[in-house]
């Protein structure tokens, strides 16, 4: 499949997706009780002059698909609308939060990366009581949700031993590193026992192969042995779990951020659905679809580079 | 989980396409991440153990000195510091410091004047202003009549959604009549008019800086108002700094800079106080009244909060609907037990649906005659048992709604849930998601099938009826839809009436009739609670702080 083909049909895909996903999100906060002018009164009863200037403000009367196409055009022209709880544009509102939240989960990403792999392959390549060793510690951690783990950093590192804050997200990029030093952790301790269980498996079954025989009864050194086949050869699986990896992040760091109270993006998504701030709701979400999706065509990109066996576009779609 | 790839034989001449592993890795992966999402949900407890002997203090030590910067948690961000819009505790807590209005609230619970020198009422439908002269705003410029009329305007336009709209339902005109004064005209008496004339609802900003803000007032730039403090950075998300202003009109405050974290999480807001990120805050979670009593870090101080907690019954077309069935629930409530465990030993049983200190200004007598002779706060097991049989509601099913939103919440739930186990009530329990809780309030189908639920009520003028008018047919917290001829023609006439006294006779009448109907269940009184870090000092320990430029009189402790 040509490179142009192919990079047509995954924008396609991807625009469709967006748009079944806005419909979705859309419609469940239609439907779920509260509604947004409620929360705009402060459970104060309004006259009814002033709910129907609220409603008509937010097009709140409107019958459904009304309301979701009015948006929908609205999106198309790159405006996400007002929000109705914090009355101000929702791309201002999404520009003040959203480098916090980037820059926490490119934290927790470069953990996972570098810690995962390298116990992955410490374990596949050392064996025996290292192995077992990185095999508990691993599934410690894969048994542990982000925000016990949390809980457990705040109360030994910040509360008990006071070397890094216990909430907040700081100023500056120096101070906003520190600060967001354990909520990265926090966010990546699943991961990392993950990743380095996948590549643990993937690096023993591509040692196992004929060619790495080959190659060391060719007496190549075992250091390049494991370099150049067996973790080449493993680095597709190790990839493919790229979206499993960020779907998580993007997920969990809304858990993580409640309890480090950063205020970023994912405790904005929780208390803007809280109350049915739908013009938030639905930027937010669809940035976290967009990403996710952002980056599995990475994957399916990248995949071809580091195993050759594998080309352009043959990820789970009838080719 | 793990997800070990399939082992399959390869051979590394003949490439094929490992595409169906990838999708299985994808379909896992989603998988996996709404699993997450169920499992890391709910926040976790913090650690219980409740005080004892609480008493309350009417202030904290008053400062030494000035300081150059003190930090304060709050548990969520303001939407916006619009005042039109600041009706919960986060942003009251904040704007109280930035703009005042027309009436001041003290630390007692009493009004005074604040922008305005002098209110006067020449007859019961008109209120007359006297404003103060040479106030600046924050933009430098001077207070006038028309910022007054335009600021108060603000709130009627139905345009703007003001939460405080409410209390203009009766203002019929608000004019410029001097260049200091300002006259509202009311279309009929309203005595709780002039008593929000001290919250937000009174608010005086300046109309340059409100319009040259436009649509982003009170969520960018500064807010034009008056107060001991501007508005200095707001870091979106994170924390809100109030800088001092040295031309506000009064005496000025003891702390260059007050800033407002945000701390969303209870067990992140006790710990920053325990560490002593922030020197302090309200509303501490109950669960950690202990711990930090016993820190060392600084003190825990309790003060009158016009705060109750009570049942609120939504439905009166179930068994909830017979006057009998509702006092045998409240005879067999342990609330003793729950206060110990539900507000962490701070708070006092009551059988009064409004608070004593909302009674402040009622004369000796009235205060006897509003308070004396409720139904009883002890428990009558027997007799509540006789109760719901003469009801006919035994086996009968009743659904009280809970949410982990706090242990007043919860543990109230599972106190009613034993009480009607105790005499034949089979009391179920919905749990609703903490977000969805707020909707009990706001809309009638998240109220479906739920027959009552925890409530927390506070007044936001010191007048009972604040609360009591709540009953009266048509309310908007009139769940139940409670509708009573005889009790709207009270709450009418309190309304109109402006002397304390008379006024209060009135609401003791209301205040027997909704008791003795236990429209609501009345549990407990819930003090303020406020913690204060070693360096600082001179906070107020009552709920004035809603409406008081507090932040003003906070200063260093040594």
């Amino acid at each position: 499949m040509s490179f142009a083909r192919f990079a047509v049909r995954r924008v396609a895909e991807m625009a469709a997706t967006l748009l079944a996903a806005s419909f979705v999100v859309f419609g469940a906060m239609y439907t779920a009780p509260g509604n947004p002018a409620s929360f705009l009164l402060a459970g104060r009863s309004a006259s009814p002059e002033a709910l129907a200037s609220i409603n008509a403000q937010y097009h709140l009367d409107d019958p459904f698909l009304t309301r979701y196409f009015h948006w929908l055009g609205d999106v198309l022209q790159g405006d996400f609308g007002r929000s109705i709880t914090y009355r101000t544009d929702v791309s201002r509102l999404l520009a003040d939060r959203l480098p916090v939240t980037l820059l926490l989960i490119t934290m927790a990403l470069v953990v996972v990366v570098a810690v995962g792999l390298l116990l992955g392959r410490t374990a596949a390549v050392r064996g025996g009581a290292t192995d077992s060793a990185i095999l508990v510690t691993t599934t410690f951690a894969v048994g542990t949700p982000s925000f016990v783990a949390a809980v457990l950093l705040q109360g030994l590192f910040a509360v008990q031993l006071g070397w890094f804050p216990s909430s907040g997200a700081g100023e500056g990029f120096a101070d906003m590193l520190w600060h967001l030093a354990l909520p990265a952790v926090a966010l990546a301790l699943y991961l990392i026992g993950m990743l380095a269980r996948v590549t643990r498996s993937a690096m023993l079954e591509a040692l196992d192969s004929e060619h790495v025989t080959v190659a060391r009864s060719r007496g190549v050194p075992e250091r390049q042995v494991i370099r150049r086949h067996v973790f080449r050869n493993s680095l597709g699986t190790v990839l493919t779990t790229g979206g499993l990896i960020v779907s998580t992040l993007l997920v969990c760091t809304i858990l993580v951020e409640t309890a480090f109270s950063i205020g970023g993006i994912g405790q904005l998504l929780e208390l803007s659905t809280t109350t049915k701030d739908f013009p938030t709701v639905q930027a937010i979400s669809l940035i976290i679809v967009a990403l996710f999706m952002i980056v599995n065509l990475l994957v399916d990109l990248l995949l071809p580079l580091v195993d050759p066996r594998v080309t352009l576009g043959t990820r789970g779609a009838a080719t | 989980m793990t997800t070990s790839p399939p082992r399959t034989a390869r051979r590394p001449h003949r490439p094929h396409r490992p595409h169906l592993r990838r999708s299985a890795v994808l379909t896992s992966a989603v998988l996996t991440s709404l699993a997450l999402l169920a499992a890391c949900s709910g926040p976790p407890k913090g650690d219980a153990g409740e005080v004892t002997d609480v008493h309350l203090s009417a202030s904290t030590p008053p400062a030494r000195g000035e300081i150059d910067s003190f930090s304060w948690a709050v548990y969520a961000e303001p939407p916006t510091l619009d005042y039109t819009v600041a009706f919960d505790y986060p942003q009251n807590t904040i704007l109280s410091n930035v703009c005042e209005s027309l009436m001041r609230w003290t630390p007692a619970l009493t009004t005074e004047p604040g922008l305005a020198q002098k209110a006067s009422n020449p007859d019961p439908t008109t209120w007359v202003y006297d404003l103060r002269p040479g106030v600046r705003f924050h933009d430098g410029k001077e207070m006038t009549a028309d910022d007054v009329v335009f600021s108060l305007g603000r709130q009627m336009d139905p345009d703007n959604a003001a939460a405080w709209a409410q209390v203009f339902q009766n203002v019929s005109a608000v004019t410029k009549s001097g260049p200091l004064q300002v006259t509202v005209k009311l279309k009929k008496p309203d005595s709780q008019f002039p008593q929000y004339m001290a919250t937000a609802a009174g608010a005086v900003a300046s109309q340059a800086g409100v319009e040259a803000a436009g649509k982003d007032y009170g969520t960018t730039g500064g807010l034009a108002c008056t107060g001991p403090f501007e508005l200095g950075t707001w870091n979106k998300g994170q924390s809100v700094e109030l800088n001092r202003f040295d031309g506000y009109w009064g005496a000025k405050a003891k702390s260059k800079k007050a800033v407002f974290r945000v701390l969303t999480d209870p067990s992140a807001r006790t710990n920053a106080m325990l560490s002593g990120e922030v020197d302090g805050g309200y509303l501490i979670p109950t669960e950690s009244y202990a711990r930090l009593r016993g820190s060392g870090s600084g003190t825990l101080y309790f003060g009158e909060g016009l705060s109750t907690v009570n049942v609120n019954v939504t439905n009166m077309e179930g068994p909830l609907g017979d006057v009998r069935v509702r006092r045998a629930l409240s005879l067999a409530l342990d609330r003793t037990g729950f206060v110990k465990a539900g507000l962490g030993g701070a708070g006092t049983v009551t059988n009064s649906l409004t608070t004593r200190a909302a009674w402040a200004a009622a004369p000796e007598n009235t205060l006897k005659t509003a308070l004396d002779g409720l139904p009883p706060t002890g428990q009558d097991i027997d007799k509540a048992k006789a109760l719901v049989q003469e009801a006919g509601a035994t086996g009968k099913t009743l659904t009280m709604a809970t949410s982990s939103i706090g242990q007043d919440v919860s543990l109230l739930a599972t106190a009613v849930q034993a009480a009607g186990t105790q005499i034949g009530l089979d009391i179920r329990l919905k749990t609703i998601a903490p977000n969805a809780f707020t909707a009990l309030f706001t809309d009638p189908r998240a109220r479906e099938g739920i027959d009552m639920f925890p409530l927390t009520y506070y007044d936001s003028i010191t007048d009972p009826l604040d609360l009591l008018a709540n009953f009266k047919t048509g309310a908007y917290m009139n769940f139940a839809g409670y509708s009573d001829p005889q009790y709207d023609q009270l709450v009418d006439q309190a309304t109109a009436v402006y002397p304390v006294q008379q006024r209060m006779e009135i609401e003791a009448k209301l205040q027997h009739h909704a008791c003795e109907q236990l429209l609501w269940i009345p549990v407990a009184e819930w003090p303020t609670a406020l913690f204060q870090g070693k360096r600082i000092t001179g906070a107020p320990t009552t709920i004035s702080y809603m409406y008081h430029p507090w932040a003003a009189d906070v200063g260093a402790a040594q």
